[in-house]
């Protein structure tokens, strides 16, 4: 069993395997850039489950503010990153977050309003139920 | 860049945080628990902003997410029944080979993305191994002589940009609010407030009086 959860807990938190309980310690006590792009990903993954398994379309909209968040994340990260790097423009990842969340503002109100009206017209919110188009 | 001390006690209560309230976003059996619970997961996320010191982006997505969108959301879950799932008379997700194949496919998705983390950010660390030696670091990343984290100038320097590089783009993000805002009223009023407003399309207005003659004009 240990050595299947050893492994596992390295790649989760990116150390080398072979340097096993230390580098691991090492890791959590010292979390670096990698360690926030994992949560991205984590959070990306757990927005992707609620689209591709939910039936009501309100929680389909929320699972894709999820995603969008994982991106800004991201964007965050690699414009720490470039600090580091001593980069000139290295708040250009921020002010790309400042347009994704303009964005996300925009498709939940947009969206809202057709949930509305659908559910004014079908009387449902659920996708499956919405096939109007559907041969 | 690596975080120690209590920094990293926070990272690691706001990343835990983040990733059990966003599993509970999709599992919850009501809409507004769920809603809740991406609150929690957004100001976790703000929480680890704050962390990488884009204090700025951490307020924007508090005051924006949590007190613009969400409230929208919770308005709009108001709005539509879902009183049926929550009972537990309707299907909480899809068929279970839906559910299957999602998951699988999202299993191998994590690993794969998870590897191609590691050893990207390693081969990142390899090529710029010079310029992070030599770059001299920014004020806010030093903690002062009393250990105590200080703001960082980045609010300064996205305004500075975001005016400088990107003011076409910002114009563009605001006539796109704008439609947004024209296109939901638009989206949403009833058949009543389209006669009311005098706007209703002429090839429906017959049939309209026909169905509810009390409607007409």
């Amino acid at each position: 069993m240990s050595n299947l959860v050893i492994p596992a807990l390295a790649l989760l938190l990116q150390v080398e395997q072979t340097t096993r309980g230390r580098a691991i310690l090492d890791g959590i006590k010292h979390p670096d850039l990698s360690k926030f792009l994992v949560i991205g990903a984590l959070l990306f993954i757990i927005g992707l489950a609620g689209v591709l398994t939910r039936r009501n379309i309100i929680v389909i909209f929320m699972s894709i503010e999820l995603i969008l968040n994982a991106a800004n994340l991201n964007f965050i990260v690699f414009s720490r990153y470039l600090q580091t790097t001593g980069s000139m423009n290295a708040v250009a990842g921020q002010v790309f977050t400042v347009f994704i969340i303009v964005v996300a503002a925009a498709e939940a109100a947009i969206g809202l309003g057709i949930v509305i009206a659908l559910y004014r017209n079908r009387e449902t919110i659920f996708v499956d139920k919405i096939d109007l188009l559907k041969w | 860049m690596t975080l120690s001390g209590w920094a990293a006690v926070f990272f690691w209560i706001f990343a835990v945080a983040a990733l059990v309230a966003a599993l509970l976003t999709i599992l919850a059996r009501n809409a507004v628990h769920s809603a809740l619970f991406l609150i929690s997961t957004l100001i976790s996320v703000a929480a680890l902003f704050i962390l990488l010191g884009a204090e700025f982006i951490a307020g924007v997505q508090i005051l924006v997410y949590v007190g613009g969108v969400m409230v929208l959301f919770l308005f709009v879950i108001m709005l539509v029944n879902v009183s049926a799932e929550e009972r537990g008379g309707e299907m909480l997700f899809n068929r279970p080979g839906q559910i299957a194949a999602s998951v699988i496919f999202l299993a191998l998705l994590s690993l794969g993305l998870i590897y191609a983390l590691r050893t990207g950010y390693e081969g990142l660390l390899r090529r710029d191994q010079e310029r992070i030696a030599t770059a001299i670091p920014p004020p806010s990343a030093q903690p002062s002589e009393t250990r105590v984290m200080r703001i960082s100038q980045d609010t300064q320097r996205v305004g500075g940009s975001l005016y400088r590089f990107a003011s076409i783009p910002f114009e563009i993000a605001s006539v796109l609010l704008l439609v947004a805002i024209v296109g939901s009223v638009m989206l949403a009023r009833t058949t009543k407030q389209e006669l009311a407003a005098d706007d209703v399309d002429p090839e429906l207005l017959p049939e309209l009086i026909v169905a509810e003659p009390e409607l007409k004009p």
